[in-house]
Parts: C-alpha cells; sequence; structure tokens
C-alpha cells in the first residue's frame, strides 16, 4: 500500500483519462511541472522508443489511410485510380453503409447501456457486506478472461440451430429458434454475447471503485434504513459518475472494435437483412472490403470515416470528462 | 561438398488448403515420394488455411518478394490470379499435352484461349441422402429426387413421417447458383460467361435465375430448408446431415469420403443421387468446381520447372485415381477413369459413379465452362445474400432484382480497375 | 478494501444471494457447458448430456496435437509476454520524462502520445498491413505483431498519474544525493509503482492475448499464428469441425489470461482504484 495516495479512482484503461479530483484546475495538455533533472537530451532519449513506434506505427498509418481513401485500390491487381471524394460519396449514398452505420449504432448503443446497467448492478450487488461475497465477485469477473474469439466460439457451439446445444434443450418444450438465419435473434444473440463478454471487464472495474468507496458512506447507507433502490441511486450511483463516464468510453470504443472477432466467428456478419447482413457493423464492413474483396481504397475511406467518429467520441470524452468527473464530489 | 549440394537443391514450396488430415497427408505422401525419386529437389508442401487464407497469404508472399512456388487456388479466383500478374501461365513453362484432361475440367482453366493452370482438385454438386430416415419416411432409397418438383413432393411424405429432421438442408454457397444456371444451360454472367471478354452484367433476370430462387422460396414455405445460419459453411451444413438432422444435403463430390465416413459413424447409411434441377428441364451438366495449380512468376526457372514436374507428378493417371478413391474429387484425366474402371472401382462403389456420369454426360458450351470475373468473392456472395433474404421471407423478383443490382455494381466497380 | 462491517443477515440479503446465485450461473453456464462437452467422446457431444465424459485427454490430445494448440499458444505467450515487457519499459521511462524533466517542446511530446488515443489500430489496418507487409516486409514475423505494439499511451498516462503523487520531496532529496535518471527510475521509481506495474500488465496481457484481426490479416504462416485465430482455423477445419476438441481448445485458451488476472487481482484492484484515504 502506497502511504501517498490521493486523488479519485482511476486513470484509464484504453482512451480515457479521469484526473484526480486534487488536481482539478490543471488541463490535461499540459503535464505537472516538476524539473527535478534538467536536461534536454535525456528527455528525449527516454521518449524515443515511444513516439517512434507511435509515429511509425500510428501517425504514419493514419496518414496512408486518409491518402489512400481518395484512390480506387485493388491490393491483388495493385492497381491505383484517383477518384477523389468518389469512396465517400459512394459509401455515405450507399443503403448498405447507411444500414452497416445504423446496426453499428443500435448495437453500439444496446450493449453499452444494459451491459453497464447490468454490471453496475451485479458489482453492487456482490459488494453488499453480505456471507460468501467474494465468491461472487470471483465468478462475476472471470468473463474478463474471455477473449471476442472466444465468446464467439462458445456461442456458435451453443446456439447452432440444428445441432446446438441450447436448441437441443429448448426442443423437448418446443421453444427451439433459428438464432443465426433469422436476422432479429441473431442480432439479439450477437448483442447478448458482446453483454456477456463485457460483463467481466465492467464488473471488476465497478467492484474496485465500490470497494474503494468511503465505507462509512456504505455503512451508514446500510443502517440508514434507506430501502435498497434509494441507497443505490441517491448515494452510491452519484459517487460512481467517474467510473461509469469512464466505462461508457471504453465499451463504445470496443463495441466499436471488439465485436469483430465475434461476429466473424459466430455469423460472419449475416444473415441478409435488407441492404446488409445485420451483424455487419462497421469494422467487419471495413475487413471484408479490404482482405474479402480486397478494395483497399474503399477500406481506407472507411477507415477514415471511423477515424473522425472515433476522433469525435475522444474529443467528446475528454470535454465533456473536464466538467463530469467531478460530480458528486 | 555440402556447400556444393545445397547450391544444386532447388526447393518447391507448395501451397495448398486441405485442413483435414486425409487430403493433408495425401499431399505430403506424393511430394515425399517426389523427393525420394529427385534428389535435387525438396518440395515443400504447407497447409495455408482456407482458399481466401491462401490467396491472401500468397500476395502477402509477393510483397515481400517471396513468393511461393506453387499456389492451389480455388476455381472462382481464377480471373484474379490471373489479373494479379503474380503468376505465369504453365504453358510458357513447357508443353503440355492436355488431350487426357477432362473435357470440362480443361474448359473452366481455359481463359481467353490460354490455360493458365494446372487443374488439380475437381468436383461438382450432388445430393445426398440418409437412406434409413428416407425409409423410415416411406421414401425408395433407391429412387432419390432429381428433381426441384421432386424434392418437394418428398419432403412433403418427411414431414408426414415426423422424423425429428427437416427434410433438406444445405450451405448457401454462390457456387450451387452456378451450377444450376449451368444445369439449365443458361450463362449467369454476359459476355459468354465473362469468357469472350470482361462480364460486365449478370443474368440473373432471367428465367433460369427465377426458378433457382423460386426453389428456395417453396422449401421455406413449406418448412423443408435448415442450415447453419452462416453463409458458405461447408463444415455446419455438414454436420446437420451427418448428425441425421436433414434427410437431404447437396454439396460437393469432393466429401463423399468424409461424409460417408461421418455417416457410418454416426449410424446411417448414406446414398449419392445426381443434382436435382429444375422440372422439366434439360440437363446440359454441371460445372466444375475445386481448384488448380498455379505457378508463381518472379521465381528462378529450376523452380518453376521443378514445381510443374512435380504437379504433373502429383496429378498423374495412378495418383488422381488414387486420389479420387480418397476424396471423391474427380481424377482430371481420361486415363485415370479408364484405370479405375478396369480396377472394377465403378462396381465396387456406385456412390461415386453418380458424379461421374454427371460430368462425362456435360455438354460443352459457355454456361457449363463456368462463370469467370474477377469479382467473384464479392459477387457470390451477394447471390448468397439474395437467396439468404428469400429464405426470411423477401418475395423473389424483388431479391432477384436486388441481387442483380448489388452483382452489377461489383462487376463494374471490379472492372473500372482497368480503365 | 473489504468492508468491517458485520455480514448482513439472512433475511436482509436472501434476495442479493438469490439474484446473485442466479447471475453467476447463467454467466457461467456458457463456460461450464463447454468444460463438461470437452471431457465427452464426439457422439455425445451434440446430445444434450451433460455428465462429464471421459475423452478429456483425448480430445486435448487432439487439439493440442493434430490442430497444432500447442504451437499457437506458445506464439500467444511469447508474443504477449514480450508485448507487456516491452510496454511496461517504454512507458516508465516515457512517464520519467514527462513527470520528473523539464524540456522545449514537452506539450508537443505529450500531445503526441496523447492523440494517439485516437487512433486504434483496427481503423488503420489497411495502411497498417500496406506498410508492414510491402515496406518494412515483416509480413509472417513475430515482430509484426509485437513491434507495432509497445508504445502504450495508456501506460504513460498510467505511470505519469503515479509518479505525480509522489513528493517532489523525495525525487529531490534523491538528486541530491547524486542520483541519476536511471538510477532513480530503477531503485526508487519502479519499487514504489509495483502495483501501477501490475495493473497495466493484467490490462495488456488481456488486450494482447485478445488480438484477433490485425495477426488474422498480417500472419499467413501457421507455425507462429496466435491462439485467437487458431481458434478459428479449429472450428474451420475444411472437414467435420470436431466439437469436443474445439471446446477443449477453447477451455485452454482462457486459462493463461485468467491465471494472470487472479495472481494479479490484488496489484490491479489497488493499483486502478487509487485508494480515497489520506
Amino acid at each position: 500500500m502506497l502511504a501517498t495516495k490521493r486523488g479519485a479512482y482511476l486513470n484509464s484503461s484504453s482512451t480515457n483519462t479521469i484526473k484526480p479530483r486534487k488536481i482539478k484546475n490543471k488541463r490535461s495538455g499540459a503535464p505537472e511541472e516538476r524539473a527535478t533533472f534538467k536536461s534536454p537530451i535525456v528527455p528525449w532519449l527516454l521518449l524515443f522508443p515511444t513516439l517512434l513506434i507511435l509515429t511509425a506505427f500510428i501517425y504514419y498509418p493514419a496518414i496512408k489511410t486518409l491518402l489512400l481513401s481518395i484512390y480506387q485500390a485493388n491490393l491483388i491487381l495493385n492497381t491505383q485510380r484517383f477518384v477523389g471524394i468518389g469512396n465517400f460519396t459512394d459509401l455515405l449514398s450507399s443503403p448498405a453503409y447507411q444500414q452497416v452505420a445504423l446496426q453499428t449504432l443500435v448495437f453500439t448503443v444496446l450493449t453499452v447501456g444494459i451491459g453497464l446497467l447490468l454490471s453496475l448492478s451485479l458489482a453492487y450487488l456482490a459488494s453488499r457486506p453480505i456471507r460468501g461475497a467474494q465468491y461472487y465477485r470471483l465468478l462475476l469477473i472471470f468473463p474478463y478472461a474471455l477473449s471476442p474469439a472466444i465468446a464467439g466460439t462458445l456461442w456458435l457451439f451453443l446456439f447452432n440451430p440444428d445441432i446446438g446445444l441450447v436448441n437441443r434443450f429448448l426442443e423437448p418444450l418446443h421453444l427451439a429458434r433459428r438464432w443465426l438465419d433469422d436476422p432479429f435473434l441473431a442480432f439479439g444473440l450477437v448483442t447478448v454475447a458482446a453483454i456477456w463478454k463485457g460483463l467481466g471487464y465492467n464488473v471488476v472495474f465497478y467492484l474496485a471503485a465500490l470497494q474503494n468507496m468511503p465505507t462509512d458512506v456504505l455503512e451508514a447507507a446500510e443502517i440508514d434504513g434507506a430501502n435498497a433502490s434509494q441507497r443505490f441511486w441517491r448515494i452510491i450511483f452519484p459517487l460512481l459518475t467517474p467510473m461509469t463516464f469512464f466505462l461508457v468510453f471504453t465499451n463504445i470504443i470496443s463495441a466499436l472494435f471488439d465485436s469483430f472477432a465475434l461476429t466473424d466467428i459466430l455469423t460472419r456478419g449475416g444473415p441478409a437483412y435488407h441492404n446488409a447482413g445485420i451483424t455487419t457493423f462497421l469494422i467487419y464492413q471495413l475487413y471484408e472490403d479490404g482482405f474479402i474483396n480486397f478494395k483497399i481504397g474503399t477500406a481506407a475511406s472507411q477507415a477514415a470515416l471511423m477515424l473522425l467518429l472515433v476522433a469525435g467520441i475522444t474529443i467528446l470524452q475528454f470535454s465533456l470528462g473536464e466538467r463530469k468527473v467531478h460530480y458528486g464530489s | 561438398m555440402s556447400l556444393q549440394f545445397a547450391a544444386a537443391q532447388t526447393t518447391v514450396e507448395f501451397w495448398y488448403s486441405f485442413g483435414d488430415a486425409k487430403r493433408s497427408g495425401w499431399v505430403q505422401a506424393r511430394a515425399d515420394e517426389y523427393n525420394k525419386a529427385h534428389p535435387g529437389v525438396v518440395i515443400k508442401p504447407v497447409y495455408k488455411g482456407s482458399y481466401n487464407d491462401s490467396l491472401q497469404a500468397t500476395i502477402l508472399a509477393g510483397r515481400q518478394g517471396k513468393s511461393p512456388a506453387m499456389v492451389q487456388i480455388f476455381e472462382v479466383g481464377s480471373q484474379l490470379a490471373l489479373d494479379s500478374g503474380m503468376f505465369q501461365p504453365i504453358s510458357s513453362i513447357k508443353k503440355i499435352d492436355y488431350s487426357d484432361y477432362l473435357k470440362p475440367v480443361i474448359n473452366y482453366y481455359t481463359i481467353n484461349g490460354k490455360i493458365n493452370s494446372l487443374p488439380f482438385n475437381s468436383s461438382s454438386p450432388v445430393l445426398y441422402f440418409n437412406k434409413d430416415l428416407m425409409q423410415k419416411a416411406g421414401l425408395n432409397p433407391k429412387q432419390p429426387p432429381t428433381t426441384y418438383g421432386g424434392l418437394l413432393a418428398a419432403c412433403k411424405k418427411i414431414q408426414a413421417a415426423k422424423l425429428g429432421a427437416t427434410c433438406f438442408g444445405m450451405s448457401l454457397n454462390g457456387w450451387f447458383v452456378e451450377q444450376w444456371m449451368a444445369e439449365q444451360g443458361a450463362t449467369l454472367l454476359n459476355n459468354a460467361n465473362g469468357r469472350q471478354g470482361r462480364a460486365t452484367e449478370s443474368n440473373l433476370n432471367s428465367p433460369a435465375a427465377a426458378k433457382i430462387f423460386q426453389f428456395f422460396k417453396d422449401l421455406k414455405d413449406a418448412n423443408a430448408f435448415t442450415y447453419s445460419g452462416k453463409l458458405e459453411d461447408w463444415d455446419g451444413s455438414d454436420a446437420i446431415f451427418t448428425n441425421q438432422k436433414t434427410v437431404f444435403h447437396i454439396t460437393s463430390t469432393a466429401d463423399i469420403g468424409n461424409i460417408n465416413a461421418a455417416a457410418t459413424k454416426s449410424g446411417f447409411k448414406m446414398g449419392v443421387g445426381v443434382l436435382p434441377i429444375p422440372d422439366s428441364t434439360k440437363r446440359n451438366g454441371v460445372v466444375i468446381g475445386g481448384a488448380s495449380l498455379w505457378i508463381s512468376k518472379n521465381i528462378p526457372k529450376a523452380q518453376a520447372e521443378s514445381a510443374l514436374d512435380f504437379a504433373l507428378y502429383m496429378t498423374n493417371t495412378k495418383n488422381m485415381a488414387d486420389w479420387h478413391k480418397l476424396t471423391g474429387y474427380y481424377p482430371v484425366r481420361q486415363s485415370s477413369i479408364n484405370l479405375l474402371r478396369n480396377q472394377g472401382w465403378f462396381l465396387q462403389t456406385p456412390l461415386q459413379l453418380v458424379a461421374f456420369n454427371q460430368l462425362l454426360k456435360t455438354v460443352p458450351s459457355p454456361a457449363t465452362a463456368g462463370a469467370l470475373n474477377g469479382a467473384a468473392i464479392e459477387s457470390r456472395k451477394d447471390i448468397e445474400e439474395g437467396l439468404q433474404k428469400v429464405l426470411s421471407g423477401t418475395p423473389v423478383d424483388d431479391a432477384l432484382k436486388e441481387t442483380k443490382t448489388r452483382v452489377d455494381a461489383a462487376l463494374k466497380e471490379y472492372n473500372s480497375n482497368f480503365k | 478494501m473489504a468492508h468491517n462491517t458485520k455480514d448482513l443477515s439472512f433475511k436482509q440479503s436472501w434476495l442479493t444471494h438469490l439474484v446473485l446465485i442466479v447471475a453467476c450461473l447463467v454467466i457461467s453456464a456458457p463456460l461450464l457447458l463447454a468444460i463438461i462437452k470437452s471431457t465427452q467422446i464426439s457422439s455425445d457431444v451434440y446430445s444434450s448430456k451433460l455428465l462429464i465424459g471421459t475423452a478429456f485427454i483425448d480430445n486435448l490430445q487432439k487439439a493440442w496435437v493434430q490442430a497444432h494448440l500447442g504451437r499457437y499458444l506458445l506464439n500467444s505467450f511469447i508474443v504477449t509476454i514480450l508485448v507487456t515487457v516491452g510496454k511496461t519499459v517504454l512507458s516508465l521511462l516515457a512517464a520519467l520524462a514527462f513527470v520528473f524533466f523539464r524540456f522545449p517542446l514537452k506539450g508537443v511530446a505529450f500531445a503526441l502520445v496523447l492523440l494517439s488515443l485516437m487512433l486504434p489500430t483496427e481503423v488503420l489496418i489497411i495502411a497498417l498491413f500496406d506498410f508492414v507487409s510491402r515496406d518494412l516486409k515483416w509480413a509472417d514475423t513475430f515482430t509484426a505483431i509485437i513491434v507495432p505494439f509497445l508504445a502504450s499511451a495508456t501506460g504513460v498516462f498510467l505511470f505519469r498519474q503515479h509518479f505525480m503523487n509522489i513528493p517532489v520531496s523525495l525525487a529531490d532529496a534523491a538528486r541530491i544525493d547524486g542520483c541519476g535518471p536511471f538510477k532513480f527510475l530503477t531503485a526508487i521509481l519502479v519499487p514504489m509503482s509495483w502495483n501501477t506495474i501490475g495493473a497495466l500488465a493484467v490490462i495488456q496481457f488481456v488486450y494482447v492475448w485478445d488480438q484477433y484481426l490485425w495477426p488474422l490479416v498480417i500472419m499467413q504462416n501457421d507455425q507462429k499464428q496466435v491462439i485467437q485465430v487458431g481458434l478459428r482455423k479449429l472450428i474451420d477445419v475444411g472437414g467435420q469441425t470436431d466439437w469436443g476438441t474445439v471446446m477443449a481448445g477453447t477451455v485452454l485458451a482462457i486459462l493463461p489470461p485468467l491465471i494472470v488476472f487472479m495472481a494479479l487481482q490484488k496489484q490491479f484492484s489497488s493499483g486502478f482504484a487509487l485508494a480515497d484515504e489520506k
């Protein structure tokens, strides 16, 4: 245990900084100044490996993506033809792409919304002073060890319409369903699988936040006789706002990207519904156009659009974060 | 001494796509034999995942300047492989006598009058049926349905028998639609199936295409169809059949060996019949499917020659007959068929005979040569999604129209790469 | 931070128990079924039988040998360990620079690290593929799935925040004692940062272990493929999918991140959730 701990809950996992409450007036762009060591060269040497890798494998590809997005290009043929904003207008006016974008939105809202609500409730219950709480916690967080690919594999096995285990159990009850080829069921299945997969991660963070909450507050709440839901919404939920805020953003990012392995294994983006496969999300479409159909120009313009999206989300997060984080303190 | 030896050695990497022990073991065994007989050459067969994976792997390797000498590329990737410029026509390496090769097979791989790749594993679709379940439903396993109508009629009996199994299931794959078009003597793409010039339009607005889509509508309406829900899920649809969840199944002849083994394990007798086609249609025959062997362009001449020599060895008369016995793929040579006949093979295994006759009775035409286009991976998926939509309730006409629009757009997009 | 309060009585808590028991069952069900099915012989796998079978070793062996699962796991191990260690070291170095040095253009450098959060690898995949395969010619090598992931904005931020909580006096004392930056890092900062290091290690281990899309496109050499993509190959064998074997493989693939997480759980909680106690 460190003697010097102060501040709030955490920093970040992948996209976020929530700053300690104690230094609330600092802007994120300006690290706290400390000049323990004075040398103009050593810090650059220390930063060199990180900056080199970021430049080569993040910034350079980002620029290349933008450049490639104005060409029609085929990976196999090795051809490039300048089309200007042609790829973008094609995409944005394509009913298939519009549908994919909409599906991604619905999927994201559902997984993030339901996923967080569920994990928050479960984490809260498991952090109450009850017997055996540590075992519940353990069982709730183990899905953290599940990868999206493994989740897809498990669910594929379970929900195969003809030979899957779930229908085997449901057949005697006449409740067997076409899990993977009915568009709505398949979409629902992918959503539930994603929520299930994300549960462990969310519960871990909520549990950490709950366990680090001032114990007197929780005790007071238990003794107070306030009923469970009052206690939860009036006292606990506001205190968890920074964590919820952080999780909302990491969950959005994981819904956008981690869904790839899940859908690739479980549904391959299908089944077809109107203009596109109903579980084809933005990242899957990008992969399919780039690496199955080898149309890297249009794939790059999809990447450019996704870059805008992620940048927008990140900016929103930072600007909201500045204000929201301290809510309830 | 050892240095000299190393310098004299030619290593030939051969990338192929058979994941199962049986077929990959066969390829490895041929390579071992060949290596023993040719001390200066090392053939190294490497499994590269699915056809799509190995195509991608080949591109990657090409970009690194480390192309494998020889790659097995699936039929539908032929135009793309040709357009990629990464391969050399085998005819430019050595003159080969093609007179022994089966016409429908060689027709498929003849592009612009040139044979670019060496046919290897060839197959066509057939009807598989569960004899035990047919009997239970009061159907005669000796007379499996041969038409759409016949199949649908059988489905009625099967449903009435309440077997706890769906009548029919197959993997949704554009390949089957290509077959059914060919059987009807219709081309799927314009410009003679893309063989007299790049295809610019699909013939999905033809009556022939409508019959195929209507078949799926009828199946859906009769609750007679099932599949795993995923497109091109060969393994998944095989599993449904071998677990006795369907009575009828359509898939490639290449699976006769594997499915028969699985059927035996699962405790039922399997039969094989001709591919059911639209009612009152004259059979024009099938398009072959499978893959051929392509040889890379930017490799030393010695390597290319050794690769071709091995390819010819692997597909010689005896080996092709052997390959056929093991897997169910057609031997690509007439002499292999003669050999099999002399050995009395077809008397022992009537299962395979069906497939053979289907192929040998094929009428050569642009329709049965098979559709060729560089966006075939995409256009196949468009067609599959079209069928899938019919299965989930979209009217046949709407589905066809939409599919045609998408396929045509894919063709146009691909062709515009060459502007 | 366990509560010191007494456990609630049964009367007060039965509903909580009930909800949690149901939730735990539902959440564990897919994995439990996978474990059960991984022990059954192939003819039982598709049935609704839920008894532990005798074929686990057999299934495991099939997965391990025939499907090269052993190799995939080893590959994943190598890659995951190297990336996790590399990220930790690089992040420590960068955080040291940001917190304990004053230098020109610090803001620019910091912004460069910060902005990288906006650019997930998945979005860059087309151009990254182009760059790594054509320009660097790294396709089919471990380098391709290790090096691009060695820098971590998350790690830099995490360590930076942790370092900023270290009293100024301590750093000054170190400097007065003639401690150079590297000595300071290894002798003082690292020993004080084990919790943060542990927390970062867990997150990065799981993140790298789970990688799927990038190895799927850049690694076409089966000898060097990672476990997540290997699982997909186990399903798409081009023949009969042997689900008993797939389930055995799945169970195995879950173990390493689970073990790492369990081992570092304490560090994870305290490294991440800086307590609000003074």
